[in-house]
């Protein structure tokens, strides 16, 4: 009879030699490596207000999943074709550092993959309007970097829950234009937060080895899924983003399930956002 | 409400394509639907740089370029669409430790330049003799300011819609879509109404798409002959 110690190492290895193999002996039996229900979630924390020097941040961890983000807000000239308008940048971070799948240097596609599609969901998020300071003259510019620390899984989903966290943690301090000088100057002591449009929730579904639809795949899962499903619902009922890529086969009945369980994730996320 | 172009609601665009028309590259297709065409130029299967290389299969590749400007984190996210897309219908496991490489370029973009972009891809790989598992095709349905939800938008009608929605189908598996990107504000039945929309819309472009690709083989069978 093996001892604890070298079944430990037997099962690490299988793991690593096997992969598929290893997730089939959990899946085929209705349960997932981690001991979760194929649509359980892990545990999600948020903490708002995270770095003192932005003017938003937040961090989010889903299981072992972290992210932070932070915005920072400038001064800068309007577009001239939208004078009343202020910027809302959004930049993903993948790095070395949050996990071996990435390399150092220039944004890869997932990161950039990844921002755009923030960028655009978060368009229905921000009134853009509010940031014009002077009119034609001067706006705020918001950097949002959304940075990965830890990669372990369904990053899209921590990335989307940290930028709306910092969005509602923003605090920009009151602006005004002296047209005598071109100055703007921005007093600290009054600052007003950003009345959002809307708020996101995301979820997001894999499904792992082109058989088994799983919510919250953590890498292990990632990397064996054929089709990737991303849910967004916003706090009107509605919905804001279905996003389904990878030909593996998602039916009908399943996207309504899935839209049906994102209901269900909203209020965890909600609360967490409190 | 009528549309600027007179279409009906389930209307797609006149639709075009030339196969063949690049000769460098190994395929080449140029798909139009009405003002917005899209050209794409397939290698494959060619030389994979060692870092892709993959042992059991041929990596994927798509560059799209569009026809304004340099390329920027939105063509980017074309590509991961198009690539997402074919990496399963494109029978890789053929040509392992090989690389396909998808080159899309818009030509004109008058909406709905995704889904073009889908289609013309199918057909540069059936140029290039690329072995597919299936045909893929997609299409654009927008829901309007006042809830009425038309296919196939114009850059326009896109400019003002509440939500998009594009939608690709393979010919072989019609109870999931291959790809959808539904964005927006939009209630389940305004997706569900659009996806079949869509799916309507993409069995008329595979039809063409058959069509087209049966002329080209009856072409180049005659003047073998």
């Amino acid at each position: 009879m093996a001892s604890t110690e070298q079944l430990t190492f037997a099962i690490e290895t299988f793991k690593r030699i096997h992969p598929v193999e290893f997730q089939r002996r959990f899946l085929s039996q209705d349960t997932r490596h981690d001991g979760r229900a194929f649509l359980q979630f892990r545990a999600t924390h948020v903490v708002k207000g995270t770095i003192g020097t932005a003017q938003g941040s937040a961090t989010v961890r889903i299981g072992n999943t972290t992210v932070v983000c932070g915005i920072k807000a400038e001064v800068s000239e309007p577009d001239v074709n939208t004078p009343d308008q202020g910027y809302l940048a959004t930049n993903v971070d993948l790095s070395p550092i949050c996990s071996a799948n990435y390399r150092p240097g220039a944004p890869g596609d997932e990161a950039q993959v990844d921002s755009e599609h923030i960028f655009r969901l978060f368009g229905e998020v921000v009134d853009l309007k509010q940031l014009c300071i002077e009119n034609d003259q001067a706006v705020w510019s918001l950097s949002a970097d959304i940075v990965c620390l830890k990669s372990d899984g369904n990053v899209l989903d921590a990335a989307i829950i940290a930028l709306m966290a910092a969005v509602e943690d923003l605090k920009l301090p009151q602006a005004s234009l002296d047209p005598a000088t071109g100055v703007v100057s921005a007093d600290k002591a009054i600052e007003t937060q950003l009345t959002l449009r809307k708020r996101l929730f995301p979820a997001t579904f894999s499904l792992v080895d082109d058989a088994y639809l799983v919510a919250d795949a953590d890498d292990a899962e990632e990397r064996l899924a054929t089709a990737t499903l991303l849910v967004v619902l916003d706090d009107q009922g509605r919905l804001a983003n279905v996003w389904k890529r990878g030909a593996g086969t998602i039916d009908r009945p399943t996207i309504a399930r899935c839209i049906a369980e994102a209901k269900n994730r909203q209020n965890v996320v909600s609360s967490a956002l409190e | 409400m009528a549309r600027p172009d007179r279409r009906d609601p389930t209307q797609i665009r006149a639709l075009h394509c030339v196969l063949g028309q690049l000769n460098r590259v190994d395929g080449s297709a140029q798909f139009s639907a009405g003002d917005t065409s899209v050209l794409c130029g397939v290698y494959g299967p060619v030389d994979v740089k060692l870092y892709d290389e993959k042992l059991d299969r041929a990596h994927i590749e798509v560059k799209f370029r569009p026809d304004i400007g340099v390329p920027t984190t939105k063509d980017k996210w074309v590509e991961d669409a198009v690539r997402s897309t074919f990496e399963r219908e494109i029978l890789g496991q053929l040509h392992p430790r090989t690389l396909v490489q998808i080159n899309v370029q818009v030509c004109q973009g008058d909406g709905s330049v995704d889904a073009a972009a889908i289609n013309a891809t199918t057909l540069a790989l059936i140029d290039a003799g690329i072995p597919l598992r299936a045909m893929v095709a997609a299409a654009t349905c927008v829901v309007r300011p006042d809830h009425s939800i038309i296919v196939d938008p114009t850059q326009e009608e896109a400019d003002s819609a509440l939500s998009t929605h594009t939608f690709a189908f393979s010919n072989l598996q019609t109870n999931s879509p291959a790809y959808v990107d539904s964005r927006g504000e939009f209630s389940i039945d305004e997706y569900n109404a659009c996806y079949d929309m869509c799916m309507a819309a993409v069995d008329r472009t595979l039809a063409f798409m058959r069509t087209a690709v049966e002329g080209k083989i009856l072409k180049e069978t005659q003047t073998a002959l």
